[in-house]
């Protein structure tokens, strides 16, 4: 297994698994229906009772924060989908073909990095208008450009081996050369990526959430949670802290579980995007 | 601050050094009780394949080792102060020590300056003075001194912009600034292009003379070594198994490694002819070897090369570490040699991190 | 020979950041094109008559090709009229005048904050080599880089303020008004942008102090017996820059959308709030202008990163790195 005698990134690993496994079996928890109110008092504290207390609207928090967990990676997951997709697509393209394809995909990676992150993401709301679609299309735009240069970089290096000119001279086409020698060769680092690219994701979606540009009421997400706790910060300070504390949990989770693969599958990734 | 050196003193003196290096695979004997002596403005050529400890030994004088390289027993002193041992300078003495008798010269002489700086920076930050030293001479003096013509232009460079010879000319200028009492070089040609080495060496040699600064020139290349030393010392398995005047040795060599290196050796027409025309591999040490490193590739291996540690010891008018030879004979066992039975005991609290911990596995 | 590839360096640096920031310009002028319905139902409404809507695009030269109208508009642009809030109907460029020194006196503390904490700490990590401290780092590394700056905000705003420890946890004070009263009020806010920086920083200098000092030059200054001091000053920290410089460019980026989160959260009258306000109030007038100049002032803090980088290592002008 990987994550050799790294204490840190192994407990990360079961911190991930443990969350992944509330998201994913969150609807079958016995812990009530999250979008039923007045089912105890308002604004309670946690309590033996209320585990981790009641919102303005006598919900309890518990199963929200469940949901919460469940579409903050739901959200981020799939938008990754859609990085991973489109960034190695247009990686191995823009490794595969030079000239103007690649000039013309290498630079408009720029062209979107160049962009501050969250406010390519609110102009992107902006045309959406709030919600899930406009949060996740914001997500692979922001995290496309570097998987597309992180796997180019990759491919580059395998395309001019020589099994690949084998099998170019053999007689190959190039769907079948980079599906089937570029691709595998280039699959550790996207996966290290889109380790980065979910973290990522998970910052600009509860971030959209957290200005309200995000997930909209009654669903939740931890970002739309903090940002419906905020207004109760100084009286009921767990609606915004215990949420906020697991998504930056979360969110470590995956950046170190990132590391640990990276270290174990010895490739280079590129995280730093906020 | 000016240490106490005493000049008439060997200005390296190395007894029975043991150096490991701790590693992911567990320890590496780097040393293996190598003794060596140089003397004040002696030329001696350090020779021995990859592996066989010469650069371990080379950056040891300087306690320049790696942070996992680890002091296990023996002495090493310079102009009669320790630097291993007993009694070892650290801290501010031992920089000293460094700055007032040792230069370096690394093998690769582009990397060993500065890239972001000019040259005339480097050399003016280099060889900013000693309070004592009123009238320092100008960078462009010391460029002039080894030989370099365009000076003004290299003292505007870069390093990057410099060529390996051009770079190794200013390394030996930074080296020999103050008049070091040793030099080392490393490998000082093998990044320097083929037609340039015999100057190179050539102007190494002869500045060090003029200034009558011993070298200790660590090398591969036998041929060098023929022309411009006067003693060579030979390595095999972390110690010195012969050393002596380089014509004598190398015209009569008595270890029958030195013997097989000679004949390894094409003739003097190769320069920078590399030394692996020997059967077999050199060894890899883990702790003391129990008998003669080389036993295992000799052709005149006896018994005991193979169970018994052959002592360095005087033969004629040379050192030897060899059974086949007078004085080789078994006074000490393998089992003194690996207890480090006579190790000084003060070395037992020096058994730290040395090289001022800075730097990891290379 | 220098002078000319460093001065093909910068020329070639200045013409990729013009470039990016026209394909920026066309980037955000788009964007506003593709609101579903268009400029004219949002300025007017859903139950506008298509009368009324046609007007108002001859009016705003709406009707006139696309084409046409990205180069009027960047005609405004480019003498500084950015438009007006169709909103207020005060002109963009008046918002940002007033909302400016807001913003970039909040990103200037953090700025300050991640340098002068961020650098001695790298430096300090660097040096040391402790498997303990290096864990201990990378632990509170990964924090800081972990938790989102609205987390970080809400948990000092509720410190602060449950527990009176001091500091003001909203509202803003002109600085020509109160100085005091202004930095009082900004340092939770700067901090809490900083923490990020701070630890970007500390990881990438550490890293980078690490590896110059297994550089050979090193080595060579340890052997002529400089000291330590004089080995850092001079020889580690200049060669260890480049790559901070690189972080301290990507970390003004994430400001940007930094600010937006935490002039919210502390109430900040600055920039990120109007843009902010704009897209709540589908202002797209104010929106376009301010996040085209946002960009513009990331490329160009990159331009300038970018200079920096060839000014510090002399190989990057000729090409031999990056």
């Amino acid at each position: 297994m990987p994550f050799h005698g790294d204490l840190l990134s192994r407990v990360s690993l079961v911190v991930l698994l443990g969350l992944l496994a509330v998201a994913v079996l969150g609807p079958w928890l016995p812990l009530g229906d999250p979008a039923a109110v007045n089912v105890g008092p308002r604004l309670a504290a946690p309590s033996g009772e209320w585990w981790t207390g009641t919102d303005s609207l006598g919900r309890s928090v518990l199963p929200r924060l469940v949901e919460g967990i469940r579409t903050t990676f739901l959200l981020a997951g799939v938008a990754v989908m859609g990085t991973v997709a489109l960034g190695v697509a247009l990686g191995m393209l823009a490794a595969y073909y030079r000239g103007p394809i690649a000039e013309l995909i290498i630079r408009g990676a720029d062209v979107l990095f160049a962009f501050p992150s969250l406010l390519l993401a609110i102009l992107l709301v902006a045309i959406t208008g709030p919600g899930a679609p406009g949060a996740v299309i914001s997500i692979v735009l922001i995290c496309s450009p570097l998987m597309v240069r992180v796997v180019r970089a990759a491919s580059l290096s395998v395309v001019g081996r020589d099994f690949v000119v084998a099998a170019r001279v053999g007689g190959a086409g190039p769907v079948r050369i980079l599906l089937v020698h570029v691709l595998p060769n280039v699959a550790g680092t996207a996966v290290v990526q889109a380790t980065y690219a979910l973290s990522v994701g998970m910052l600009i979606e509860s971030g959209l959430s957290f200005l309200g540009l995000g997930l909209q009421p009654p669903n939740a997400s931890l970002g739309s949670l903090v940002h419906e706790g905020a207004v109760y910060l100084p009286i009921a300070p767990w609606l915004v802290l215990i949420p906020g504390a697991l998504l930056a949990l979360a969110i470590m989770a995956v950046n170190l579980v990132g590391d640990g693969l990276r270290d174990a599958l010895d490739v280079r990734g590129v995280e730093v995007r906020r | 601050m000016n240490p106490e050196t005493d000049p008439s003193a060997p200005v390296l003196a190395l007894s029975d050094l043991v150096v490991e290096y701790a590693t992911r695979h567990g320890r590496l004997r780097s040393l293996d009780e190598a003794t060596l002596s140089v003397a004040p403005g002696q030329i001696v050529a350090l020779v021995g394949e990859s592996g066989s400890g010469k650069s371990t030994l080379g950056m040891a004088a300087g306690r320049l080792l790696a942070s996992n390289a680890l002091h296990v027993g023996g002495r090493l002193s310079l102009a009669g102060r320790p630097v291993y041992g007993s009694g070892a300078v650290d801290g501010e003495p031992l920089r000293a020590l460094r700055r007032d008798v040792l230069g370096f010269v690394f093998q690769n002489p582009v990397t060993a300056l500065d890239p972001t700086m000019r040259i005339r920076r480097q050399m003016e930050l280099a060889c900013r003075g000693r309070r004592e030293d009123r009238h320092e001479r100008p960078v462009a003096e010391l460029l002039q001194e080894i030989g370099l013509s365009d000076v003004s232009r290299v003292l505007r460079s870069y390093p990057h912009e410099l060529s390996g010879g051009m770079a190794q000319r200013v390394g030996i200028a930074m080296a020999l600034r103050r008049r070091p009492r040793l030099l080392i070089a490393d490998e000082p040609t093998a990044a320097v292009d083929a037609t340039l080495r015999e100057q190179i060496l050539r102007l190494l040699v002869s500045r060090c003379r003029e200034v009558g600064c011993a070298l200790l020139l660590l090398t591969h290349d036998l041929h060098a070594v023929a022309q411009h030393t006067e003693q060579i010392a030979v390595m095999y398995g972390g110690r010195v198994i012969e050393h002596g005047p380089t014509a004598e040795v190398l015209d009569h060599p008595s270890h029958p490694y030195t013997r097989a290196l000679v004949a390894a050796l094409p003739g003097a027409e190769k320069p920078g002819q590399r030394l692996e025309a020997i059967r077999g591999i050199p060894p890899v040490l883990h702790t003391a070897c129990p008998g003669c490193a080389f036993a295992p590739r000799c052709p005149d291996a006896l018994p005991e090369c193979r169970s018994t540690r052959p002592v360095y010891a005087a033969v004629g008018g040379r050192k030897l570490t060899c059974h086949l030879h007078t004085g080789g004979t078994a006074s000490r066992s393998a089992a003194s040699a690996r207890n480090g039975a006579d190790r000084d005991p003060a070395d037992d609290a020096d058994r730290d991190h040395h090289g001022q911990g800075r730097r990891t596995a290379t | 020979m220098t002078l000319t590839g460093g001065a093909r360096y910068f020329a070639g640096r200045l013409a990729t950041g013009a470039a990016t920031l026209l394909a920026i310009s066309v980037l955000v002028f788009s964007a506003v094109h593709l609101v579903p319905g268009g400029y004219a139902e949002v300025v007017l409404g859903p139950t506008s008559s298509p009368e009324v809507r046609a007007a108002l695009r001859a009016e705003f030269g709406l009707d006139r090709p696309l084409p046409v109208q990205y180069l009027e508009w960047l005609r405004h642009v480019a003498t500084g009229d950015l438009g007006v809030s169709m909103g207020t109907g005060e002109p963009v460029s008046d918002q940002l005048i007033r909302r400016l020194p807001v913003t970039a006196e909040l990103a200037g503390l953090a700025l300050s904050l991640t340098v002068l904490v961020g650098v001695p700490l790298a430096v300090l990590a660097g040096l040391s080599r402790g498997r303990f401290g290096r864990g201990l780092s990378r632990l509170a590394g990964s924090t800081a880089m972990s938790i989102p700056d609205f987390v970080l905000g809400s948990l000092l705003v509720f410190l602060f303020s449950r527990f009176a420890l001091g500091l003001p946890v909203g509202g803003h004070v002109p600085l020509a008004e109160d100085p005091v009263a202004n930095l009082r009020a900004m340092a939770l806010p700067a901090l809490t942008l900083s923490v990020f920086g701070i630890a970007l920083v500390v990881r990438t200098g550490r890293d980078a102090v690490a590896a110059v000092f297994n550089a050979p030059h090193i080595t060579t200054a340890l052997a002529r017996g400089e000291r330590m001091a004089h080995v850092i000053r001079h020889h580690v920290l200049r060669n260890a820059a480049i790559p901070v410089i690189t972080v301290l460019a990507t970390y003004v980026g994430y400001l940007m959308g930094g600010a937006v989160i935490v002039e919210n959260l502390f109430s900040l009258p600055g920039l990120a709030q109007a843009v902010l306000n704009g897209i709540r109030g589908r202002d797209y007038a104010t929106v376009q202008g301010l996040v085209l100049v946002a960009s513009a002032a990331f490329i160009m803090i990159n331009m300038l990163a970018d200079i920096t980088y060839a000014v510090v290592d002399p190989r990057v002008r000729e090409g031999h790195r990056r």
